[in-house]
C-alpha cells in the first residue's frame, strides 16, 4: 500500500462536501434519496476517492443531495443527514461506510429521530467490501464503491416503510446450566425480583468449581466460596430449581419461549430424605467409578454426588441400580416391593424414603429470555497418548489432581498415589490446548494458573518433593496473577521450559520418566517422577449438542458457542433474547464466568424489566390473493412460523415466530411469499444496478427479455411505492408509534 | 538465492506444496520435537534448534553441522508438533539444500553410485545369490539389476541423468564411480 | 486382482534388502501369501524404491521420478504393489500420494518419465504386507492355520517408523496406539511384551546408518537391550531394512562395542511362517546373523 499511499494525497480532501443530485426539486411523493459518502478518518478515503464517489451518487435517479464526511456516524455527520430530513428535502437515506453490523441501527436511529420511517434507510459497505480488502487498487476500488451505492440507491428508490412490531415478555427467565455461571446469572435476576427457571442435568448445582480444591491466584478453599451461594440458590423464592433435569423441546420467540424440561426420576422423596447414610452402606453396588472424584474413589448405586450438593438428596442411579437395571436387588423385585414382600436393603435400611415407582416427569413453562450456561468438558487426556495417560497410573489429569488436593476428596486432601506420598512430581502444561495435533488450536486459559495453584499446593504439602513445572509459555495476565505466578516459584517449584516429548516407565520401577528438552539451556533430559499432571485443556460440552440445535445456536470453529458479535456483544446470540455464559462460549476462570453469568443477567433483565421487546420486523408475508395454500412454505419453513388457515386455505405467517430467514420466499411456486424489507423487486433492482455497465445513472439495455421484464417490475414498483405503505401497518400486533 | 526459509519452501514446495513448508513459521519452540527425538538422546541434534536456525537464515551453521544427517526420518516429532510443523519434511528439505551447495558425505554419495549402477542402493553379490537359492528363489529376481534387463537399468540411469543427480555426486559416467576415485575405493 | 483361482494378484515390489540380503523374508512371504491364495507377481525392471531417508534427502526431485517409474511398472501391470520393507512403503506411498495431491508435480514427473517412455497414471495403490494380512486374509484365516503356537513366547514388536507415520500419507489411525503388529503376533498364541521405546527408530533410517554407523547401531543397542529387560524372546517386525539393521547389525555392535548380542529377530511372515509349521530353513532363518532359540521352535 505504501506506494499509492505517497501517490495519492488523501490529505487533500476537505472533510466534507456536497454536490447537488439530478432528481433535485423532484416531488414530494417521489422518492428523494440522500446519499452521505463517509471516509471513516482515513479507512475509506485512502483507498477510495469519496469526492468522485459523491459526485457519482449525485448523478444517479432519484437523489436529490450527496454529501462526503470524514465520520458520518459522528453527532456532526448524523447532522448532516437530520438537517437534510428536517428541511424536507429528502424522504430516503443512504449512507456509503461501513458494514451494517456497525452502524445501522445507528443511522436508522438517525432517521427515526427525524421522523423518517427507518426501514427508509439503506447502506452500502465501502469498508469492509471494498476500502479494507482493495487497498492496494485505489482506481478500482473508485469504481467499486460507486457501483455499491449504484446499488444501494436503486433499492433505496423501492423501500417500503415498516412498523416495528412489540411483543409481551413473559416476566421470567430460563438459565440452563447449573454451574458458577449459571448460578450467578440465576440469582442476579431472581433477586431482581424476577422468577427463574434453572434447569441441570446433574442431580446437584455447582458444576465442575464444586470440584476445585481451591482458587487462583487467592488460594481459597473453593468449597467455602461456592457452598453459600449454592444454598441461596437452592433456597431462593424466585427460583424454580430442577437439578437432574432436562431441557427436552424448546419453541416460540422472545419473551414467549416455550421450554419442555425432563425431570428425570431420583426414585427418592426428596423432601423426606435424611442426607444420612445408612442407604449407601446397604447398597449391594459399590463399585460405579464417584464422577465427582473423577473416578479415583467409587460410589454406590444410591448416592449424592458430594457431602454439600444442592439440592442435599439422594439419588439412585438406574444406569447401576440392579433393581432398575436387571430387575432384582437380592429377592426383591418392583413385584414383590408392591406386593409388600421382599424390599432392596435400600428400602430396608431407610423405609418410606425410596420410591421405585417415581417417574419421568415433562414439566412446561413458557420463558421470557433464556440463558445458556452449559459449561465444558475436560479434553480426552489420551489425545495425547505420548503422555501415556490409562496406560500407567502415574500419569492423572489435572482434575484429578485437584480432587488430590480438596479435604472432601479421594484421600482426604492428602496427595498420595496408592496410598504412597509421591517425591517427584511432574506438570506439562497445555495438554489438549494449543494443540493443532489434538484438534484444539486455542489457548485454553485456565491451564497456566491452576497449574501454578496446584504446583504451590503440593509444595506446601510435600515441602520435601521436586516439584517441576513443564511449560512452553507461562500466561499469568490477570489480576494478581504474574504475582503469583513469582510467588511459586519463590516457593521452589522449578518452572522448567519446553513441552516433554513422552513418558516411558521405568523398567523394574513403579515410576515414571519424562522425557523432553529444557529448551533454555538446549539439552535433552530424562526426569524421573512418581506422579504427572496433565494440565488438561478445556473443550465444549459435548452433552448440549441438542440444546444448540434447538436453539438455532452457532458455535464457531473451536466448537465453543458463537457471540453476536466477539467484541461487542460477548454475551448475546444472533437471536434476541437468548443469552450465553461462561465456558460454552470459551474457556475462562471462575472471575470471568461469574462476570458473563452477571452480564446475562443484566441482559435479560432490560427484557423482563421492560416486559415488552422488538421483533424482527423484515419477516414473511402472505399475499393472500395469490396464495393457493399449498404448504410448501411451511415444508421448508425452520422455526414452523406458517400455518395453513383452513377456513380460507391461505397460509399465514406467524410474526413473532418468523426470524425473516425468507425460505419460504424461495419455494413459493406462486409467489405469493415475500419478505418484507427484501422484496423480490427490491433485490433484482439492486442485483441489476450492480451488474449494470453503463458509467452513469441509466439501466444498461437488457440483454433479454427476462432482464427486460425484470427492469420493468422494478420501475413498476418504484412507481407505487406509496400506496403500499398501508399494507403492511396490519393491527395484529401493537405497532410502535412513529417517533417525530 | 534468497534466505533460507525461501529456498526450502520453494525447493521443497513443488514436491510438497509450499503452505506444508511453510508451517516452519508456526514453529512456537516449545521443544516437544527434541523432547522425544531418539537421535538427540544420542547425537547434537535438536530439531527445535534446527527450526530456529532455519528462520534465522543461519545456512552456513546449518549445513556444516554433521547432526543434519543424524535425524533418522523417523517422523515422531511430525507427528507430535502441536503446531503442525512439517518438522521431517523440513529437515529433508534442508538437507537437499545442503547437497545441492556440495554438503555431501563420500558413503552417502556411494548409495546413489550403486543404484546408477546396478538399479539398487544394495546390489545383489555372488554370496547372496546363492542364499536365494537356499529359500528356493531364483538366483536372482527380475530387477533392473539382472543382466536381462539392461534396458530397464538404463531407464534408471537416464532419470539420473535427467535430474542431474551425476553432476551433484559428481559421478563418473566412464568409471561408473564417483570421478577421481579408484573402483570400489572410498576415501 | 482376481486371480486364476479366484484368488487376489499383486505386484511385489522387492527393493534391495529383501532380494538381496535377506531373501528369506520374500521366500516366507510369498509362500504364505500363495497360502491363502494371494499371487505375488514379479514387478520385472523395478529398481531401488528409491530410498526414503537418502534419496528423499539428498534430492527430492531425483527421489520422485524414479519411485513414479516403479509405481508405472505396477500399473502397467494393472496391479496393486505390496511391500516387505518400511522404507519401498515410505517411498512408493508418499511418492503416489504427493502425484494424486499435487497435479502440477504429476505432469512435472510423468514429462521426465516420458523420456524413459513410461507414464504414471495414479491407477495403482501401494500396499504392506502386513496390511494384506491383517485385512485381506484376516486374523480368523490367519489363526486356523497355526499348528505349532508359540503360546510361551514373548514378543517384542518393533514397528520401524514409515509403517505408521506420517499418518496423513499412511492412514493406519494413531502412530502411537498401533494395533497390526500385535494383532498379528497373538493371533499365533505368542505374548505381546510393552518394552521401553518399543515405538522406537531402529537407528538406519534417514541415512543415519551410512552418516555414522556405530552411532546408528547404539539406538539399536538400545532397543535391543530393552527387549530384553522386558524378558522378551525376540523381535518381529515389518521392515527388511530394520532386519538388516537389528540383525546384522548385532554382528557389527558385538564388533564395535564388545557385546554378545545374539537376540533372535524375526520380520513378521518368518514369525507367521514357523508358527504354521514352515521349517527354519524354508523361511531362511538359517542364513541371517541370529539364531532362533529352541522356544520357538517347538
Amino acid at each position: 500500500m505504501g506506494d499509492l499511499e505517497e501517490e495519492y494525497d488523501y490529505t487533500k480532501i476537505p472533510p466534507t462536501g456536497s454536490a447537488e443530485g439530478i432528481a433535485a426539486g423532484a416531488p414530494e411523493d417521489s422518492p428523494r434519496i440522500g446519499v452521505y459518502v463517509c471516509h471513516c478518518g482515513i479507512n475509506i478515503k485512502m483507498t477510495v476517492d469519496v469526492e468522485d464517489v459523491m459526485r457519482y451518487a449525485a448523478s444517479l435517479p432519484n437523489v436529490v443531495v450527496a454529501r462526503h464526511y470524514i465520520f458520518m456516524c459522528s453527532d456532526p455527520g448524523q447532522d448532516l443527514i437530520r438537517k437534510d430530513l428536517a428541511a424536507g428535502r429528502i424522504n430516503r437515506v443512504v449512507v456509503a461506510s461501513c458494514s451494517p453490523r456497525m452502524h445501522e441501527p445507528t443511522f436508522r436511529k438517525t432517521c427515526s429521530d427525524s421522523g423518517l420511517n427507518p426501514f427508509y434507510y439503506e447502506m452500502a459497505n465501502i469498508r469492509e467490501h471494498c476500502s479494507w480488502p482493495h487497498g492496494d487498487f485505489h482506481k478500482e476500488a473508485t469504481e467499486k464503491a460507486k457501483e455499491l451505492v449504484r446499488s444501494a440507491v436503486a433499492r433505496s428508490a423501492l423501500l417500503e416503510p415498516i412498523e416495528e412490531k412489540l411483543v409481551d415478555v413473559k416476566p421470567e427467565a430460563l438459565v440452563i446450566g447449573g454451574g458458577v455461571t449459571g448460578m450467578y446469572a440465576a440469582l442476579d435476576i431472581a433477586n431482581g425480583g424476577y422468577k427463574v427457571h434453572l434447569v441441570e442435568s446433574k442431580p446437584s448445582i455447582g458444576g465442575h468449581v464444586a470440584q476445585l480444591s481451591r482458587t487462583f491466584p487467592t488460594l481459597e478453599r473453593t468449597a467455602s466460596l461456592l457452598t453459600p451461594r449454592m444454598i441461596e440458590v437452592g433456597a431462593h423464592p424466585n427460583i424454580d430449581l430442577m437439578t437432574y433435569s432436562e431441557v427436552e423441546e424448546i419453541g416460540g420467540y422472545i419473551g414467549n419461549f416455550d421450554v419442555k424440561v425432563k425431570r428425570k426420576p431420583r426414585y427418592i422423596d426428596t423432601e423426606k430424605c435424611k442426607d444420612c447414610t445408612p442407604c449407601i452402606e446397604a447398597c449391594p453396588v459399590k463399585d460405579i467409578p464417584d464422577e465427582f472424584n473423577e473416578g479415583l474413589s467409587t460410589r454406590s448405586a444410591i448416592y449424592i454426588p458430594f457431602p454439600f450438593a444442592v439440592p442435599p438428596a439422594y439419588t439412585i442411579d438406574a444406569e447401576h441400580c440392579l433393581l432398575l437395571k436387571e430387575g432384582k436387588c437380592g429377592d426383591a423385585t418392583l413385584e414383590t416391593i408392591k406386593e409388600g414382600k421382599a424390599v432392596p436393603p435400600c428400602m430396608a435400611a431407610c423405609p418410606g424414603v425410596i420410591d421405585f415407582e417415581q417417574k419421568e416427569e415433562i414439566e412446561e413453562f413458557t420463558a421470557g429470555t433464556i440463558i445458556v450456561a452449559t459449561g465444558y468438558d475436560l479434553v480426552n487426556p489420551e489425545v495425547s497418548a505420548e503422555y501415556k495417560y490409562g496406560v500407567y497410573p502415574n500419569v492423572i489429569t489435572s482434575m484429578e489432581f485437584e480432587r488430590l488436593l480438596s479435604p472432601g476428596g479421594p484421600t482426604g486432601g492428602k496427595i498420595e498415589l496408592n496410598g504412597k506420598e509421591p517425591k517427584d512430581i511432574m506438570f506439562i502444561s497445555c495438554v489438549g490446548s494449543r494443540n493443532k495435533q489434538v484438534g484444539n488450536e486455542y489457548c485454553s486459559r485456565v491451564c497456566c494458573m491452576y497449574l501454578a495453584k496446584q504446583a504451590y499446593l503440593a509444595k506446601e504439602q510435600l515441602p520435601d518433593a521436586n516439584v517441576t513445572v513443564c511449560f512452553q509459555d507461562v500466561r499469568a495476565f490477570g489480576k494478581g496473577f504474574e504475582e503469583f505466578y513469582g510467588d511459586v516459584k519463590t516457593k521452589g517449584v522449578f518452572y522448567m521450559r519446553g513441552l516433554p516429548g513422552e513418558i516411558y516407565k521405568k523398567p523394574g520401577s513403579d515410576r515414571v520418566v519424562v522425557r523432553g528438552e529444557n529448551t533454555l539451556i538446549g539439552e535433552p533430559y530424562e526426569q524421573e517422577a512418581d506422579l504427572v499432571v496433565l494440565g488438561m485443556g478445556l473443550a465444549p460440552n459435548k452433552d448440549v449438542e441438542s440444546i444448540i440445535s434447538m436453539l438455532k445456536l452457532s458455535t464457531s470453529v473451536d466448537g465453543f458457542l458463537m457471540e453476536a458479535h466477539p467484541k461487542l456483544r460477548p454475551v448475546d446470540t444472533a437471536t434476541d433474547g437468548i443469552f450465553i455464559a461462561g465456558c460454552c462460549v470459551s474457556p475462562k476462570d471462575i472471575t470471568d464466568s461469574i462476570a458473563q453469568g452477571k452480564a446475562t443477567a443484566s441482559g435479560s433483565l432490560r427484557y423482563l424489566v421492560q416486559g415488552r421487546a422488538v421483533i424482527e420486523p423484515a419477516i414473511s408475508q402472505i399475499d393472500e390473493e395469490i396464495c393457493i395454500g399449498c404448504g410448501r412454505c411451511a415444508e421448508v419453513c425452520p422455526y414452523g412460523a406458517l400455518e395453513l388457515d383452513e377456513v380460507r386455505h391461505v397460509m399465514t405467517v406467524n410474526e413473532a415466530i418468523c426470524k425473516g430467514c425468507g425460505g419460504c420466499n424461495s419455494v413459493c411456486p406462486s409467489g405469493a411469499a415475500t419478505m418484507k424489507h427484501y422484496r423480490d423487486r427490491q433485490v433484482y433492482a439492486q442485483i441489476d444496478a450492480l451488474t449494470e455497465v453503463t458509467d452513469v445513472g441509466r439501466l444498461a439495455e437488457p440483454e433479454s427479455a427476462s432482464a427486460a421484464e425484470v427492469a420493468a417490475e422494478a420501475s413498476a414498483g418504484a412507481a407505487d411505492t406509496g400506496s403500499e405503505t398501508g399494507e403492511v401497518e396490519g393491527a395484529e400486533t401493537e405497532a410502535v408509534p412513529s417517533a417525530g | 538465492m534468497g534466505t533460507l526459509y525461501e529456498d526450502m519452501v520453494d525447493y521443497g514446495g513443488e514436491v510438497f506444496g509450499r503452505e506444508h513448508l511453510e508451517t516452519l513459521r508456526e514453529c512456537v519452540q516449545c521443544g516437544k520435537c527434541t523432547g522425544g527425538c531418539p537421535s538427540g538422546r544420542n547425537t547434537a541434534l535438536r530439531t527445535r534448534k534446527l527450526m530456529q536456525m532455519a528462520l534465522l537464515d543461519m545456512r552456513e551453521e546449518i549445513f556444516n553441522a554433521p547432526e543434519l544427517w543424524f535425524c533418522s526420518t523417523c517422523f515422531t516429532c511430525y507427528e507430535r508438533c502441536p503446531k503442525g510443523v512439517k518438522t521431517t519434511d523440513i529437515i529433508r528439505t534442508l538437507r537437499n539444500l545442503a547437497a545441492k551447495e556440495g554438503h555431501m558425505s563420500v558413503p552417502h554419495r556411494m548409495i546413489g553410485v550403486y543404484v546408477m549402477k546396478t538399479g539398487h542402493a544394495v546390489p545383489i553379490g555372488p554370496a547372496q545369490m546363492e542364499l536365494r537359492e537356499a529359500v528356493g528363489l531364483e538366483s536372482q529376481p527380475p530387477t533392473a539389476q539382472h543382466p536381462q534387463n539392461k534396458e530397464q537399468l538404463e531407464q534408471v540411469q537416464k532419470l539420473f541423468r535427467a535430474t542431474n543427480y551425476d553432476a551433484m555426486i559428481d559421478f563418473d559416467w566412464d568409471t561408473m564411480n564417483l570421478r577421481g576415485m579408484d573402483k570400489g575405493g572410498k576415501k | 486382482m482376481s486371480g486364476e483361482d479366484g484368488g487376489k494378484e499383486y505386484a511385489y515390489f522387492l527393493g534391495c534388502i529383501t532380494p538381496n540380503r535377506y531373501p528369506g523374508i520374500e521366500a516366507a512371504t510369498k509362500k504364505i501369501f500363495k497360502g491363502f491364495g494371494i499371487e505375488s507377481k514379479e514387478m520385472v525392471g523395478a529398481s531401488c524404491c528409491p530410498a526414503p531417508g537418502v534419496f528423499g534427502s539428498f534430492d527430492m526431485h531425483t527421489w520422485l521420478p524414479v519411485a513414479a517409474r516403479n509405481l508405472a511398472i505396477a500399473e502397467e501391470m494393472g496391479l496393486e504393489i505390496f511391500v516387505t520393507c518400511n522404507g519401498c512403503y515410505a517411498t512408493l506411498q508418499e511418492a503416489d500420494h504427493l502425484l494424486k495431491k499435487h497435479p502440477k508435480l504429476k505432469e512435472k514427473t510423468n514429462k521426465i518419465l516420458s523420456e524413459i517412455g513410461r507414464e504414471y497414471k495414479g491407477t495403482t495403490k501401494v500396499n504392506h504386507s502386513i496390511v494384506i494380512m491383517h485385512d485381506i486374509i484376516g486374523l480368523d484365516k490367519l489363526k486356523e492355520r497355526i499348528t505349532k503356537p508359540m503360546n510361551d513366547v514373548n514378543v517384542a514388536v518393533h514397528y520401524g517408523c514409515h509403517f505408521l507415520k506420517p499418518r496423513e500419507v499412511r492412514g493406519h489411525g494413531s502412530s502411537e496406539t498401533p494395533y497390526i503388529l500385535e494383532d498379528l503376533v497373538k493371533v499365533t498364541g505368542a505374548k505381546e511384551v510393552d518394552y521401553k521405546d518399543k515405538l522406537m527408530c531402529c537407528g538406519a533410517g534417514g541415512g543415519n546408518r551410512t552418516a555414522d554407523s556405530v552411532q546408528s547401531l547404539e539406538w539399536t543397542r538400545q532397543k535391543l537391550v530393552n527387549a530384553t529387560i522386558a524378558g522378551c524372546d525376540c523381535m518381529v517386525h515389518p521392515c527388511a531394512f530394520c532386519h538388516l539393521q537389528l540383525d546384522r547389525g548385532q554382528a557389527e555392535m558385538n564388533k564395535a562395542f564388545g557385546t554378545d548380542f545374539n537376540f533372535p529377530i524375526l520380520f513378521i511372515t518368518q514369525f507367521l511362517g514357523l508358527a504354521m509349521g514352515l521349517s527354519v530353513k524354508e523361511l531362511g532363518l538359517d542364513i541371517q546373523t541370529t539364531t532362533i532359540p529352541e522356544k520357538l521352535l517347538k
